[in-house]
C-alpha cells in the first residue's frame, strides 16, 4: 500500500493560541528593512502589507501600524494607467491593485487612490472571453478574475465589467471534481477554488457550484494530522486552512471538516519563540502564513479573533461599515442576510 | 515561503549566516538599483538583459524584471533581422530552461516562456512538448507545466488521441497521478463527443465562448469510451486501493447524467389564485423568459421566488389576477412557457376541482440514476462484486466503502437501502474526520429513497421520521406534499428552501434540534405545526410564522422558549389566529 503524505505533530508542539506574540512579530516585521528575505520579497510588498494589516486588525491591533506611512506608500504606487504596483519602481498588476484597495478599505480611505482610474484599469484587463489578464502582458488566471471583482466590489463599481462574460469564463474552468483551476482545463487547486467560489459569491452565482461534490473534494483535503492540503497527495500547509476553509464556508459546508483536529494543526504551526505561523510545524514563519493561520482560526470560531469574511479575507466589521454582504450558500448554519449584495451600485443587484 | 525548515544553530553559525546574507543583499540591491535606474532612463540594452538575467535566475517571481526583459526584446525585434530575432528568442528559451531547473513552479517563468514561444518566428513545438515531458517526469503534479503543455498542444495541433496515450503512460507508471486523470477528464469529451445540441435560434454563435467544462457536460462521452474508462480506472484502484485519484475519477464516471432542462411541475390553486412552478434547476424568473398563458391569453404576472434569499430558485410562484380562476364551475387551461429553453408545461384545471397539477415522476426524470444505459448495468454489477471482494481484503478502506455505496445507488437505490445504511455506519467509524459529510450524504440518499417510494405510492404524505437526517435537500421535489413528518432526526433548522413546500398543510418535526424556522415563510396552506422537543429559544425565532395565514395549531412543548416569562400571552399576541397552542 502507499503511504499518505502528511506531517506528524510532535507532542511538544504549541497548543495554546499566542496572539500577543503574533502581534509583536507583525508589528516588528517591516522595520528590519535591511533583511535579505524582506528585500527579496519586495515584488509582493503591497500584498505583504495587506497580510500584516489584516491579521493585526483581526487581532484588534491595527493601531500599532503606521497608517500615514502606508497610505503615502500606496499613493506612490499608483501608475498613470490606474493600476497599482507592489512597490515603488515595480509595475502595476491586478494582484497589488486589490491588495491596495483592501488596505485602504481597512482604513476607510480608498480616496488616497484615484478610484476612477483604478476602475478603468480593471475594466481594461477583461478579455473578450470574459477572463481577466493580470496586467498588460496578458497572463490569464482565475485568480485575476477574483482580484478584479473583489476590487470593484470594495469600490462599489461592479457595473464596470461584463459580469455575464466574466461568470461564463470562470464556470468554464470548473472541473470533473467540482473544483476550479487557473484556466479552462487546469487542474483543481484549493487556491483557485477559493478565488472562483469567492468570485461566484460576489457575482451572485453560487448556485452554479456543485456544492456537494466540491464540498467532498474540499473536506478530503484534511489529513490524519488534522491539517489541510491544497490538492490530493500533497502535504498539509496552514495557508490551506484559509483557502479550503473559506471555500467550504462560502458553499455552506464548513461542518464537513473536523474542526478540532484542524485547530490543533494550526496552533502547532505557531513559533513560540518568534511569534508568527509557518506553513507546517517546525518551519520558518512569515506574515503570509500568519494571516491565514489566524484567519482560519477565526472561521473556526476562535473567540479572541474578530470574525473574518470568507470571501474577501477582511474583518467582517470593515465590510459591515462598507455595506458589503457577499452571498454565502446556507446549510445548517444560521441564515445569512437576504441577497442585498452590494448597495453602492444599483446595477450590481438583479 | 513554503517548506523552509527552521534549523537551530550556534551563535557563531548565526553570525556567519548573517554576514553571508548581508553580502548577498548588497549584491542584490546593487543589481536591482542599477536595473531600475536604466529602466527609468528608458534604456533597452544588452547590459539590462544581463542584469535582469542575474536577478531572475534566483528570483524569478520578480515580475517587473520579466516585463523589462520583454520590453527590451520587443525593441530588439524592431532593429534585428528575422534570423537574429529567432536566435535571440532561442537564447531566451535556453535561459528560461535554466530558470525552470532552479524553480519549476514560478508563474513568471512559465508565462514568459509562453510569451517567447508565441513571438518566435519559427517555434519548435516538438521541443516544447519534450520540455514538458521531461519536466513532468520529474514532477507529474506540476500544474504550471501541465498548463504549458495544454497551450503547446493547442498551438501545434497535437491529436487528442496522442495526449490520451501520454496519460496512459503516466498513469501506468506512477502513483500520485491526479493530474493525469484530470487531463483525461478534459480529453475524453473531445475524442468522442456526443452530437451537439441543435443550434437554437435565440443564441448567437459565440466564437469567443469557452468550451463546455467536463463538470457541466459529463454526458458528452459516448458509451463505448465510457466503458473503456471504467475498465481503466478499475484496474488502477484494484492495483493500488489507496490511489485516491482513481477513486475520485471513478466517482465522476458514476455521476448522475445531466438532467434535461425542463419544467418539472406546475401546480395551480383556485383558493389562493396562484400558480407554483418547479424547474429542473435553479432559475432566475426575470432573465429566463417565463410566461404564463391562461386559456390562450398571455397573463401579466409577477413571479417571485419562494424566499427572498434566493434570486435563483427551482420554484417560483405567481398570483393570478383576482377572479380569473376562482369560480369552480369553469375549466381552465394553463401553460407555463420557459422561453429561454424552448420548453413549456400544460396544466388543465377541471370543473369542480379546486386545484390541479402536472408533473413528471422522479423515476421518469431519471433523477437519481447514473448515466449508463440499462443494458450496461451488468457492467456495474460486476464492478460491485469486485469492489465487495476488495472490501473483504481491505475492510477499512473508505474509498472502497464509499464507492460500493455509489454503485448501489446507481444500480438499485431502494433495493440496497439496508446495506447502504450499514456502510455509512462503517464509514463514520473508519473515517471519523468526515462523519458529518457521511451523515449529510446518507441523509440525502434516504430522502431520495423516500421520494422514489412516494412515486410508487402516489400520495402526498411524506414521512422521513427516524432516519438520522442531519440535513434536508431535494425540497424542490416536494412542491405537492401536503403532510410531512420529519420527527426524530438531527435537524438543526428548517432552511429557506423549505418554503418550496407550497402545498404543505401539516408539519410534524418533533424531536430534532431545530433552532431556526427560516423556511416557514408564506406557506399559504399550512395549518398545523408540531415542533415538540426542539431548540427554539427566542420569541423572534417564531416571527416568521405570522406569514402563514392558515396556521391554527402550534405545539411548542419541550422547547427552551416555553420557559420565557409570559410566553403564553406573548405568543397569543404574536399569533392570534393560532387557537390551538400547546406549550
Amino acid at each position: 500500500g502507499t503511504q499518505v503524505k502528511d506531517v506528524v505533530i510532535k507532542s511538544d508542539a504549541p497548543s495554546a493560541l499566542l496572539l500577543d506574540k503574533h502581534a509583536d512579530y507583525i508589528a516588528a516585521y517591516g522595520s528590519k528593512k535591511d533583511d535579505y528575505e524582506y528585500t527579496l520579497s519586495e515584488y509582493l510588498r503591497m500584498s505583504g502589507i495587506y497580510w500584516g494589516l489584516t491579521v493585526m486588525d483581526l487581532m484588534g491591533q491595527l493601531t500599532r501600524m503606521n497608517q500615514q506611512e502606508i497610505s503615502d506608500f500606496i499613493k506612490s504606487c499608483q501608475h498613470d494607467c490606474g493600476g497599482v504596483s507592489a512597490s515603488i519602481g515595480h509595475d502595476p498588476h491586478v494582484l497589488y491593485t486589490l491588495s491596495a484597495v483592501q488596505i485602504l478599505s481597512l482604513y476607510d480611505n480608498v480616496n488616497v487612490l484615484d478610484v476612477d482610474k483604478v476602475v478603468e484599469y480593471v475594466r481594461g484587463l477583461q478579455q473578450e472571453d470574459g477572463s481577466f489578464a493580470g496586467d498588460k502582458w496578458g497572463e490569464i488566471d482565475t485568480r485575476f478574475s477574483f482580484c478584479a471583482v473583489a476590487t470593484l466590489a470594495l469600490l462599489g463599481r461592479l457595473d464596470a465589467i461584463n459580469m455575464d462574460k466574466a461568470v461564463e469564463f470562470v464556470l468554464s474552468c470548473m472541473n470533473f471534481d467540482g473544483g476550479f483551476g487557473c484556466r479552462p482545463g487546469s487542474e483543481s487547486h484549493a487556491g483557485q477554488i477559493y478565488c472562483c467560489t469567492g468570485f461566484l459569491s460576489i457575482a451572485g452565482q453560487l448556485h452554479q457550484v456543485n456544492a456537494d461534490l466540491l464540498g467532498w473534494w474540499l473536506c478530503e483535503r484534511q489529513l490524519p494530522s488534522g491539517g489541510l492540503n491544497g490538492r490530493p497527495e500533497k502535504l498539509p500547509d496552514v495557508c490551506y486552512s484559509w483557502w479550503v476553509l473559506a471555500s467550504l464556508k462560502i458553499i455552506g459546508r464548513i461542518h464537513w471538516i473536523d474542526k478540532s483536529k484542524l485547530r490543533s494543526f494550526i496552533l502547532a504551526c505557531q513559533d513560540e519563540e518568534t511569534g508568527g505561523f509557518a506553513d507546517r510545524p517546525g518551519d520558518m514563519v512569515d506574515p503570509f502564513h500568519t494571516l491565514f493561520g489566524v484567519a482560519g482560526l477565526s472561521l473556526l470560531g476562535e473567540g479572541q479573533i474578530k470574525d473574518v469574511n470568507p470571501v474577501l479575507c477582511m474583518p467582517e466589521d470593515v465590510l459591515e461599515r462598507l455595506g458589503l454582504h457577499p452571498d454565502l450558500l446556507s446549510y445548517s448554519t444560521p441564515l445569512v442576510p437576504a441577497a442585498i449584495v452590494f448597495n453602492r451600485s444599483s446595477s450590481s443587484m438583479s | 515561503m513554503h517548506g523552509r525548515v527552521k534549523l537551530k544553530s550556534t551563535a557563531q553559525q548565526e553570525e556567519e549566516k548573517r554576514k553571508e546574507r548581508e553580502k548577498k543583499l548588497k549584491i542584490y540591491v546593487a543589481a536591482r538599483d542599477a536595473i531600475f535606474t536604466k529602466r527609468m532612463e528608458g534604456v533597452l540594452d544588452d547590459e539590462a538583459l544581463q542584469l535582469t538575467q542575474q536577478l531572475l535566475s534566483s528570483n524569478p517571481d520578480f515580475a517587473t524584471l520579466w516585463n523589462y526583459r520583454r520590453e527590451i526584446l520587443l525593441h530588439l525585434e524592431t532593429v534585428r533581422e528575422e534570423d537574429d530575432v529567432q536566435k535571440m528568442y532561442e537564447a531566451e528559451l535556453l535561459f528560461l530552461e535554466s530558470c525552470l531547473k532552479v524553480n519549476p513552479k514560478s508563474y513568471g517563468s512559465w508565462h514568459h516562456r509562453g510569451w517567447v514561444s508565441a513571438r518566435l518566428p519559427r517555434p519548435d513545438w516538438a521541443r516544447e512538448l519534450g520540455l514538458c515531458d521531461r519536466c513532468l517526469s520529474l514532477d507529474d503534479r506540476n500544474f504550471h507545466c501541465w498548463d504549458y503543455r495544454r497551450m503547446v498542444v493547442k498551438m501545434s495541433g497535437v491529436p487528442v488521441d496522442q495526449e490520451l496515450q501520454f496519460t496512459d503512460r503516466l498513469i501506468g507508471s506512477n502513483f500520485s497521478n491526479y493530474s493525469s486523470w484530470h487531463y483525461r477528464s478534459t480529453l475524453l469529451p473531445l475524442l468522442h463527443p456526443e452530437s451537439p445540441d441543435p443550434p437554437s435560434p435565440c443564441h448567437q454563435p459565440s466564437h469567443s465562448s469557452p468550451p463546455p467544462s467536463p463538470q457541466t457536460h459529463s454526458h458528452r462521452v459516448c458509451e463505448e469510451q465510457l466503458l473503456k474508462e471504467y475498465e481503466l480506472v478499475q484496474n488502477a484502484f484494484f492495483t493500488d486501493p489507496n490511489d485516491q485519484s482513481a477513486w475520485f475519477y471513478y466517482r465522476w464516471l458514476l455521476g448522475r447524467a445531466e438532467r434535461e432542462e425542463m419544467i418539472s411541475c406546475v401546480f395551480v390553486s383556485r383558493e389562493e389564485e396562484r400558480v407554483a412552478v418547479a424547474f429542473s434547476r435553479p432559475v432566475n424568473a426575470s432573465s429566463s423568459g417565463l410566461m404564463l398563458v391562461l386559456d390562450g391569453q398571455p397573463q401579466r404576472v409577477e413571479w417571485r421566488s419562494v424566499h427572498p434569499h434566493f434570486r435563483h430558485s427551482p420554484v417560483w410562484i405567481c398570483a393570478l389576477p383576482p377572479g380569473t380562476i376562482s369560480d369552480i364551475i369553469n375549466e381552465h387551461n394553463l401553460t407555463v412557457h420557459w422561453t429561454e429553453k424552448h420548453t413549456h408545461r400544460d396544466c388543465a384545471l377541471y370543473t369542480g376541482r379546486s386545484e390541479s397539477w402536472c408533473r413528471d415522476s422522479a423515476t421518469d426524470q431519471e433523477l437519481f440514476r447514473s448515466e449508463l444505459s440499462v443494458e450496461k448495468t451488468s457492467v456495474l454489477q460486476s464492478e460491485l462484486q469486485s469492489c465487495n471482494q476488495l472490501l473483504e481484503l481491505e475492510p477499512q478502506n473508505k474509498w472502497c466503502l464509499l464507492t460500493i455505496v455509489l454503485l448501489m445507488r446507481a444500480l438499485d437505490p431502494l433495493g440496497y437501502e439496508r446495506e447502504t445504511l450499514s456502510h455509512f455506519q462503517t464509514l463514520k467509524e473508519v473515517d471519523s474526520m468526515r462523519s458529518a459529510y457521511y451523515g449529510d450524504l446518507c441523509s440525502k440518499f434516504m430522502i431520495e429513497n423516500t421520494i422514489l417510494k412516494m412515486e410508487y405510492a402516489e400520495v402526498r404524505v411524506f414521512s422521513l421520521s427516524d432516519k438520522n437526517l442531519t440535513m434536508l435537500c431535494h425540497l424542490d421535489q416536494l412542491l405537492l406534499v401536503t403532510h410531512i413528518n420529519l420527527s426524530c432526526n438531527q435537524l438543526l433548522r428548517l432552511p429557506p428552501q423549505f418554503a418550496m413546500l407550497q402545498c404543505l398543510e401539516v408539519l410534524e418535526a418533533d424531536d430534532n434540534a431545530i433552532e431556526n424556522l427560516d423556511g416557514l415563510y408564506y406557506l399559504p396552506k399550512l395549518q398545523e405545526v408540531s415542533l415538540k422537543n426542539n431548540q427554539i429559544s427566542k420569541l423572534s425565532d417564531l416571527q416568521l410564522l405570522t406569514s402563514c395565514p392558515k396556521l391554527t395549531c402550534l405545539d411548542l412543548r419541550g422547547n427552551p422558549v416555553t420557559q420565557i416569562a409570559n410566553i403564553q400571552s406573548e405568543l397569543t399576541e404574536l399569533l392570534p389566529s393560532v387557537t390551538d397552542l400547546l406549550i
